[in-house]
């Protein structure tokens, strides 16, 4: 079965445990099928490519990815969004639970159904076709939690919806790297949702890699409690369409916000990132960076809102756009904004889009390097600033050379 | 610390400019049709091509959608409760000043407008348009000694027609956007500007924008065209009664610089805010475009915009000619419940080209202000570069100030660099220049006009002046 056919012939259907959701994302997107092509973070999407991607068949079951070795984290606890397994790590500081469908279905409800605002389109497909097995919700607690690794992955020649929930209780510290594959002609579509307890502390990273002909639709939601510390590392590349919506709400103010991200688009690919940064309280930071490259005849967008209403004082907010064009025929898309009410804040924003730096260039090649070694060894030093603040990942060198390469 | 009681208890400056001339006008029926178009080109006396100039666009107008994108809040606009015509009664043409009806005179006086010739010392020709019509221009006779064209546009269509053809429109197409399709439709007088070759026009350019009547709109048009290695400056002012109704201002400025030609072209905009409760005021929704036609042409947009309820203006530069540069330098203040969405485009077509944004936003009160940009490197615009900065700066917590770039480039061997920052008045400032025994007021207007420097340096003289006093003015009471 198609997606659109799933969507607009009324034939959700899929468990009866998560029906009331469901029906109510999958009535919703029958309203409207496809994102209101005048909304401004869905503009200057390729709206072919997002048709396209609905045109896949649906999978409702899920597979054991292949996933390579410089991915792979010996010392981590590896989890795969899909196994019906249940399971409950404990140790004696420590806990692991997974959550039960009735829980995780309440938190599911609190945000689309209780909440104030309308669901973003990306998050009702998630909701109208994620199954059952494809449910994760965990809780962590406790000291000296042991690093997570969490793999999703679509299936060749298929559609997979995936939803994970992570609550972090109060003052734990967590290392948590997901990553998300993505086979030949496969789409995912990913929604996160965190929550972090007060002075709790996830340092995230992201690794979406496709095959170039695989679509991504990804969705993080974060909620930070106060004196909470959340730090997204991510990186995403090879995908024919990819889009990385990223939502946090310092709920409180007082939180901790670092994000390092960064998008690589290649042929004729379109790779954007969307995030929206909501400062409810005062005394919330935020230091942002997203790199971008684009190349061939690809299309790079980034879109960064930070908003400081008026209970917000003493924000302290930075965001930084950087993006390298490599070629006449690719397009970069850059528009970082500001939206402040509160006046006591330090809040500013900086973008430049440009080349490999040429003075560089020039002084390696005149230390005898050639023009592509030179060319490498300034991409790599963009890359490495990123790669080296994902967490858990042991062969952060590998997986350098394997996307350089 | 500051105190907010006696910041907030200083008495606002009421608008100095909100009387009304009462003088007999010539007004047509409200409402906009085709019969209406008709009416208006007929009473000017337009040529065929005019005509159909203005029919066209009314058709593409009413298939268009008032557009929502800038998310100002406001009442929808009846566009059949407005009087697109609206002239002050005259017998007679002129033939010189003395017999311009004296109320009349008297007017721009009060507003300070230098349109008696005796004033010659100020050097500066002015051309003013009271409500819908073009009243008097001064320093022709001067001007055309240099082969400077300055008049109505209504006087440059009866005689330089083949001008008219062909560049209006050029910059700002009819289809544009739906207040341009409008002006084009209805627009009724304006300024016209024609700069020959080689020509440094001996003084600067300047026309007064007076909207006198409640019920009328304002929908003039700027035409200003500078030949090769001629160069012209232009400054633009407008005031307007206080009303309790909301009067629609929707005018079309377009500028043509060819081969080394400059221009620069600044606004003073002091329309009618509105009062504290924002009730009445102007919407000031303006398209301005100026097209650097030529090789190393330069079109240079300065702006002080401190009135209108709602202000909705983005002049932009089109950089066609190789090594053209265009230029914007913004200061805009928002008080009381005021909506400014401002900003500029600056599309970049030719070869190193290159352009600067420097845009300054104060919000106090319950006012909103935002500034919304474009830049574009086109795929051919090799080795062009632009720098922005936009700086916020908020008085009290009930103000927003948005920063909304939107940058685009597809040309790798190019340069974009965007940066923002946000601020308040900082105690630390004030406690010190109060301690040097300046009063609180005068410390917070020296600051505002410190974080406008940048912006009033690329002003004229006399403008410069204005503009500062005008801040200190507007912000009075509002600092707390």
């Amino acid at each position: 079965m198609k997606i659109i056919d799933y969507i607009t012939e009324e034939k959700i259907n899929l468990s009866t445990n998560l029906s009331k959701i469901q029906n109510f994302c999958a009535s919703k997107l029958r309203e409207t099928p496809l994102p209101k092509s005048q909304s401004e973070t869905w503009r200057i999407s390729n709206k072919q490519k997002l048709s396209s991607l609905l045109e896949y068949q649906y999978d409702l079951n899920s597979y054991q990815p292949n996933i390579p070795s410089y991915l792979t984290s010996k010392k981590a606890i590896k989890i795969n969004v899909g196994n019906a397994n249940q399971f409950n790590l404990k140790e004696n500081d420590w806990q692991i639970k997974e959550l039960n469908t009735k829980e995780i279905n309440f938190l599911i409800e609190e945000k689309i159904i209780n909440n104030n605002s309308e669901p973003t389109w990306t998050n009702l497909l998630n909701h109208s076709l994620v199954s059952e097995e494809n449910l994760l919700g965990i809780k962590i607690s406790g000291e000296n939690i042991p690093p997570l690794q969490i793999f999703c992955n679509s299936k060749i020649n298929h559609f997979n919806a995936k939803t994970l929930i992570l609550l972090i209780d109060e003052k734990t510290t967590v290392d948590l790297l997901q990553v998300n594959l993505g086979d030949k002609n496969s789409s995912l579509s990913l929604t996160t949702y965190v929550w972090l307890e007060k002075e709790a502390s996830l340092n995230h990273g992201v690794i979406s890699l496709g095959n170039g002909t695989s679509n991504l639709l990804n969705s993080l939601d974060v909620v930070q409690k106060i004196g909470s510390n959340y730090k997204l590392s991510t990186i995403q590349m090879q995908y024919d369409f990819a889009r990385f919506e990223v939502n946090i709400n310092q709920s409180e103010g007082g939180g901790h916000t670092t994000i390092r991200g960064m998008q690589v688009s290649n042929d004729n690919e379109q790779i954007g990132t969307y995030t929206k940064v909501v400062f409810n309280g005062p005394k919330g930071y935020l230091d942002q960076l997203n790199k971008s490259l684009a190349n061939d005849k690809s299309h790079s967008i980034f879109d960064g809102s930070i908003i400081v209403p008026k209970n917000a004082q003493k924000t302290d907010a930075a965001q930084l756009s950087r993006n390298l064009l490599l070629s006449n025929t690719a397009k970069i898309d850059t528009k970082p904004q500001l939206e402040i009410i509160a006046d006591d804040v330090k809040c500013k924003h900086g973008a430049t889009i440009t080349q490999l730096n040429e003075d560089e260039l020039f002084y390696m090649r005149s230390r005898g390097l050639t023009f592509a070694e030179a060319s490498k060894l300034q991409l790599k030093s963009y890359y490495k600033e990123i790669i080296d603040s994902i967490p858990v990942l042991e062969e952060g060198l590998e997986l350098l050379n394997h996307l350089i390469n | 610390m500051i105190n907010e009681n006696l910041v907030s208890n200083v008495v606002t400056e009421p608008y100095k400019y909100g009387f009304v001339t009462d003088i007999e006008t010539e007004k047509i029926s409200k409402g906009l049709n085709e019969e209406i178009i008709r009416l208006i080109s007929r009473k000017k006396d337009e040529p065929e091509y005019l005509l159909n100039f203005r029919l066209k666009a009314f058709k593409k107008w009413q298939k268009m959608e008032e557009p929502n994108w800038a998310d100002l809040g406001y009442k929808k606009i009846d566009y059949q409760d407005i009087i697109y015509y609206s002239a002050p009664k005259q017998k007679e043409k002129k033939s010189s000043l003395d017999e311009v009806d004296p109320k009349l005179l008297e007017t721009f006086d009060k507003l300070g407008i230098p349109l008696t010739e005796q004033k010659r010392l100020t050097n500066v020709a002015v051309d003013a348009v009271f409500d819908s019509v073009s009243i008097a221009t001064t320093y022709k006779e001067q001007l055309a000694e240099h082969g400077v064209i300055f008049c109505s546009i209504s006087e440059a269509v009866k005689e330089h027609s083949a001008l008219i053809e062909k560049y209006l429109g050029s910059v700002v197409p009819a289809s544009d956007n739906y207040f341009a399709a409008l002006n084009s439709a209805v627009f009724s007088d304006g300024s016209f500007v024609y700069i020959p070759k080689g020509v440094e026009c001996p003084m600067d350019l300047s026309s007064y924008f007076r909207i006198n009547s409640g019920d009328s709109g304002q929908f003039e048009r700027t035409l200003i065209i500078a030949e090769e290695s001629s160069t012209v400056s232009y400054l633009e002012g407008c005031t307007a009664p206080m009303f309790d109704t909301n009067t629609l201002h929707a005018a079309v400025v377009e500028l043509i610089a060819l081969d080394n030609a400059s221009i620069k072209y600044s606004t003073v905009q002091n329309w009618y805010a509105g009062n504290e409760n924002g009730v009445g005021g102007i919407f000031n929704f303006v398209t301005k475009r100026g097209k650097c036609l030529g090789k190393k042409s330069k079109i240079s947009w300065s702006q002080v915009e401190t009135g209108s309820a709602i202000t909705w203006k983005y002049p932009s530069c089109i950089l066609l000619g190789e090594e053209s540069i265009g230029e914007f330098y913004s200061v805009a203040l928002t008080n009381n419940l005021q909506q400014a969405d401002t900003g500029t485009k600056m599309i970049h077509i030719g070869a190193k080209t290159k352009s600067t944004i420097v845009s300054k936003g104060i919000s106090a009160g319950k006012s909103s202000n935002s500034y919304r940009g474009l830049v574009k490197m086109g795929s051919k615009a090799t080795g062009s570069r632009n720098y922005s900065q936009c700086d916020s700066m908020l008085i009290g917590d009930q103000a927003s100030a948005n920063t909304f770039p939107y940058i685009q480039s597809q040309q790798p061997n190019s340069e974009v660099e965007h940066e923002a920052s946000t601020c308040r008045i900082s105690e630390d400032q004030l406690f010190y220049l109060q301690s040097r025994g300046i009063e609180f007021e005068e410390a917070v207007s020296m600051m505002v006009s410190g974080f406008c420097r940048d912006v009033f340096n690329q002003l004229p003289m006399e403008f410069a002046a204005e503009a500062d006093k005008l801040l200190a003015l507007k912000l009075e009471g509002s600092v707390g």
